[in-house]
């Protein structure tokens, strides 16, 4: 099996009992970069020489026998939204081309501490707003199950390299799925953490009060030893979270036996893949076996979820992103004859359909006359989520339901109506407005291609759905499936 | 001010940076004025992507002791919100100030105009960023291009909204010169008005006497000292008043005071009317302010201007007026109690400062900290006087050299050294001599005439080139010649 | 919500461009209108839900006061600020002027 198909878990095995070196690893991933990099484009920046320099200084460590952490010589992508010093970043967008940060995002810098290796930047929708990658300012990334269809988004670029071999795991960002729903598309797992899990500086924001980084990998112990690489709180994010961090891979093989897992009604939504329900329906039954009581809830205000995400969202994505105006950073467009011209010729430029759609949206919700109606509206459904949520987790321990409520579906298909692309997120939107995290394991295949089964556990008992998630991997063998690109099945 | 049958009405918008070392929402240095342009920058208040502001407290407490010395009402409950539009000056495309939960409303200020006591109403102080600055070659509306310099975006501003009470310039000016002594006093802000600390916006409508509504309200900009601010409202008031005389009506518009023209100018208005979409700042947690919170900064503010004057009232025994002058900024009180505590005695510590020492200030527009002469100096000449060392003309010249000079210790010493010539020998040899060569006045003031007398020391002064003590050589001519 | 409101017109999304700073051509006006007017329709069901017994959530955690101390800490160089801006001058920014 080749290095570039490994686990976190069995190459820092192989690497601390010297069996291969952090160079070797490397240099492995960055050939199936060039394999297959082409199909992909999965990255929208590879860093060769950084990642071969941060590769021997890891092995200069695991020769001491010194500071050796788990991540320590792992090969890891980053989404271009995460502020790599020195490195571009572009966020998939033209806006940002050329804009290279002069510092660290904090996740990028505890990953450098722990000795990680940064491959390169990867592909995602432009400033993190889309469901399919097709957004990305640059070119749409082609799923490694079938490179005529999507790899889902907006971390498309991320969970496409994971499951193509083109990184051992990688980061992401999820605001309203886009961790969760391209995992699942993609055959991989991938975790959203509770807001305020993990720092947000030096992601290139895009809600505030939504986004979250997250781990992409290719199971569930490779997640949990990501996560504890980057969770906790950060002095310089005001909304990170003093919520102590436990040891995410203690307990991890505790199982589900007695456990109470919740199935919301409301989540076997309308255009749900009838291939996606049957595997929901069946990963019950081995929850079941596994000693699990299933019980159906509900969580009432789901089907208001959507609509307040495309309010929240957008209103706070709308002033984020007035800071893009080619004064300071990024392309300015020329040719305005005073300065409030150029910044509108730089932005019509500079900015792609959808982010446009979004930043007009949400300065129409915020405006004079519409923020009752619109944001505090929504922020009021908001809290009713929460308590949806909060009611739901004194009677359950966990809560199960599809991920996507299709499988990846083909380039060009829904992009001609918005409606129909913000439709992919509908299952995982609540878990961004309810304070609480939510993974994504795979759990079948449809026709050949991957379906994420989703499990959410209340604010902060990330380790909860870590290992509900692992028991259903324990119990079957979905998460051996492996794309055609990555080479034969594990 | 011309009679009318108008009520003025004046409501003043004052912006205070806060003297805090790092700006409000990153450890950039607040030292704009000294640095390069767009040194004291990083990722946060630069705006670059993904950076995030976090809360300078000595802000929010510096904010909290204002409205305490405003004496305005305290929340339990804050937050910052975002102030969203476009502007080369602000990184962000938004300013985070507060919107709907300052930190502070409901407070006054007391001043005094002629004697008459008066009370303008706060209705708020709130917390928020500055801007950077911007420079244009040329007159803003030839320039070319902007340069944009971003040391001073992020720097802690207060905001302190006044309610509309006031009703003339010079109540205008008397509560930007109050509200500036109590922020000297509190340690928030040096009261710079010429750097741009210190920023006073006014707004000046009209209404008619008795009426209960208010009229168009005009802003005015740009007035950078007390005396802009007194004379951009008194031509402000004349130009509204033949507006409306004349049967027009007023824009409601914003205005920028011409200080070299002496007159406001229409400010470009623009075609399109902002809208700020004010929402809470999603970066910043609220902040919950406790009322143990509340009193532990409010036992820690310092003696307030009004309290000190009553205390030198008391105290020295000063007029109230003297007390007031000098308790005006805080640097002059301050001075005053430092010369006191050296031993100067009071009333002449003041009239000094508060006269020849004031007259070559304020020709030069500076202030009494940046004078050479510091109490100790001043305190030394009253010493000389009082001891009779010099005479009191002696002193006057001797202040104006220590004055103009870098060290004013030389003048000091000079003075010093010569000694007032007290001793009876060599005074009753200069009376003798005088004398001698006015005897047509002597007898003059044998017969009575007391102008003479004032005469033959005048002399004796020439004579003694200002050394004498006067009031021994009033003795001794008293003495001779009878 | 505005309910029983007209649709979003033209005249609006020509303002709400405005405000955003983000140039729009008379073709995008009338295609952007009409998948904003979709996108709003979706979003009319936010009126369905019952919100008069709960407060908006503006902050989703329990945080309050996180504040730091007011120390200076280094800034970025001059020429680290500078280095990602299009036009430059004497080390400031440089940008058109602000009038015509």
């Amino acid at each position: 099996m080749n290095l570039f198909s490994r686990s976190i878990r069995e190459l820092h095995q192989m690497l601390v009992d010297h069996e291969i070196s952090s160079v070797e690893l490397t240099e492995s991933v960055l050939g199936q970069i060039d394999a297959v990099g082409r199909q992909t484009h999965a990255y929208l920046a590879v860093t060769r020489d950084l990642a071969l320099r941060q590769a021997r200084d890891a092995d200069d460590r695991i020769r001491e026998g010194a500071r050796v952490r788990p991540l320590t010589g792992i090969p890891i992508a980053i989404k271009d939204v995460l502020c790599v010093e020195d490195v571009p970043a572009t966020a998939g967008s033209k806006i940002l081309d050329g804009f290279i940060p002069p510092y660290n995002a904090t996740v990028v810098e505890r990953l450098a501490k722990e000795g990680a290796v940064f491959l390169g930047k990867t592909n995602c929708d432009e400033f993190a707003m889309g469901s399919s990658n097709e957004n990305s300012g640059y070119r749409p990334v082609h799923n490694p199950w079938d490179l005529d269809r999507v790899p889902g988004g907006s971390s498309g670029g991320s969970a496409a390299a994971v499951a193509s071999g083109e990184a051992i795991a990688a980061l992401g960002s999820d605001t309203g799925g886009s961790i969760r729903q391209p995992a699942a598309l993609t055959g991989t797992v991938g975790m959203k953490p509770t807001y305020g899990r993990v720092s947000r500086y030096g992601l290139i924001a895009f809600a505030s009060s939504l986004d979250q980084v997250g781990p992409i990998t290719r199971d569930v112990a490779d997640c949990a030893i990501l996560l504890q690489a980057i969770a906790g709180a950060d002095a310089r994010d005001s909304t990170s979270s003093p919520h102590p961090v436990p040891d995410y891979l203690d307990g991890l093989e505790t199982g589900v036996h007695g456990m109470r897992i919740g199935v919301p009604k409301e989540y076997f939504v309308k255009g749900m893949e009838p291939a996606v329900e049957q595997a929901v329906r069946g990963a019950l039954e081995v929850y079941q076996r596994l000693g699990a009581t299933i019980e159906e809830v509900s969580l009432p205000h789901s089907d208001v979820a959507l609509p307040a995400y495309y309010i929240i969202a957008p209103a706070e994505a709308s002033s984020n992103l007035a800071r893009y105006d080619g004064a300071r950073y990024g392309v300015q467009a020329g040719g305005g004859h005073n300065v409030i011209e150029e910044y509108e010729l730089t932005r019509q430029q500079g900015f792609g359909a959808e982010v446009k759609r979004r930043i007009m949206l949400g300065t129409y919700a915020l405006s004079s006359g519409y923020y009752d109606a619109f944001y505090l509206k929504a922020q009021k459904v908001r809290t009713l989520i929460i308590e949806d949520f909060q009611r739901a987790f004194e009677k359950v321990d966990a809560l199960l339901g599809a991920t996507s409520p299709t499988v990846a579906f083909p380039l060009g298909a829904k992009t001609q109506d918005p409606v129909a692309m913000y439709l992919n997120d509908i299952i995982t939107i609540p878990a961004n407005l309810g304070n609480v995290c939510g993974i994504s394991v795979p759990c079948g295949l449809a026709d050949g291609l991957p379906i994420g089964l989703q499990i959410i556990a209340p604010g902060f008992r990330e380790e909860v759905a870590l290992r509900v998630a692992r028991a259903f991997e324990a119990a079957t063998d979905f998460n051996r499936a492996r794309s055609a690109l990555i080479g034969t099945a594990a | 001010m011309i009679a009318t049958k108008y009520e003025v009405v004046v409501g003043l918008e004052v912006h205070a940076q806060i003297k805090t070392e790092s700006k409000m929402f990153c450890s950039c240095s607040t030292d704009y004025l000294a640095a390069p342009p767009n040194a004291n920058t990083c990722p946060v208040c630069l705006g670059l992507p993904g950076s995030l502001p976090v809360i300078n407290r000595k802000a929010v407490e510096a904010t909290i002791r204002t409205a305490l010395a405003l004496h305005c009402e305290i929340p339990e409950f804050s937050k910052f919100d975002r102030k969203n539009y476009f502007y080369p000056d602000l990184p962000k495309g938004y300013q985070i100030s507060q919107y709907d939960l300052p930190f502070s409303r409901n407070g006054y200020l007391e001043f005094e105009v002629r004697g008459e006591a008066g009370r303008c109403g706060i209705t708020r102080v709130h917390l928020e960023e500055d801007t950077g600055k911007l420079l244009h070659a040329g007159a803003i509306e030839q320039a070319q291009s902007s340069l944009i310099n971003l040391n001073r975006a992020g720097v802690p501003l207060m905001e302190i909204v006044s309610e509309p009470d006031l009703r003339t310039a010079d109540e205008a000016r008397e509560y930007v010169m109050r509200l500036r002594a109590i922020l000297q006093y509190i340690g928030v802000n040096d009261g710079n008005m010429e750097s741009g600390q210190l920023r006073c916006d006014a707004n000046v409508s009209l209404r008619p006497v008795g009426a209960r509504e208010f009229g168009t309200k005009v802003e005015v900009k740009n007035m950078n000292s007390f005396r802009a601010i007194h004379r951009a409202i008194e031509y402000e008031v004349v130009r509204q008043t033949e507006v409306l005389d004349g049967g027009g009506r007023l824009k409601q518009e914003t205005r920028g005071w011409n200080d070299a023209r002496g007159l406001t100018v229409s400010q470009r208005s623009k075609e399109f009317a902002e809208d700020y979409r004010y929402f809470p700042e999603p970066d910043l947690p609220p902040l919950a302010v406790s009322r143990a919170w509340v009193e532990k900064i409010r036992s820690a503010l310092p003696e307030l201007p009004a309290a000190r004057r009553d205390r030198l009232v008391s105290q020295f025994g000063l007029s109230a007026y003297d007390a007031s002058v000098l308790t005006s900024s805080k640097p002059l009180a301050e001075y005053f109690e430092e010369m006191v505590r050296l031993g100067a005695p009071a009333k002449t510590a003041a009239n000094w400062i508060l006269g020849d020492f004031s007259r070559f200030l304020n020709a030069e527009h500076k202030e009494i900290q940046d004078s050479a002469i510091k109490p100790q100096h001043l305190q030394q000449l009253i010493g000389l006087v009082d001891s009779g060392a010099i005479s009191g003309k002696m002193a006057k010249q001797t202040f104006e050299e220590m004055y103009h000079a870098a060290d004013p210790g030389p003048a000091l010493e000079a003075a010093r050294r010569t000694q007032q010539i007290s001793g009876d020998t060599e005074l009753e040899g200069i009376v003798d001599q005088v004398i001698a060569q006015n005897e047509k006045s002597a007898n003059d003031f044998r017969a009575g005439k007391q102008q003479a007398l004032m005469f033959l020391i005048g002399q004796a002064m020439k004579l003694s080139r200002g050394r004498a003590n006067p009031e021994r050589l009033t003795a001794l001519f008293r003495e001779k010649i009878t | 919500m505005p309910e029983n409101e007209p649709e979003l017109s033209s005249d609006e999304v020509r303002h709400v461009a405005r405000l955003a700073r983000l140039g729009i051509t008379p073709e995008e006006v009338t295609r952007f209108r009409d998948q904003l007017r979709n996108i709003l329709h979706a979003i009319e069901a936010l009126n369905r839900a019952d919100t008069s017994r709960v407060p908006a959530t503006a902050h989703p955690l329990q945080e309050r006061n996180v504040m730091r101390d007011d120390i200076r800490a280094p800034s970025l160089s001059v020429e680290a600020a500078l280095r990602n801006a299009p036009s430059v001058e004497d080390g400031y920014f440089k940008v058109k002027a602000i009038q015509e």
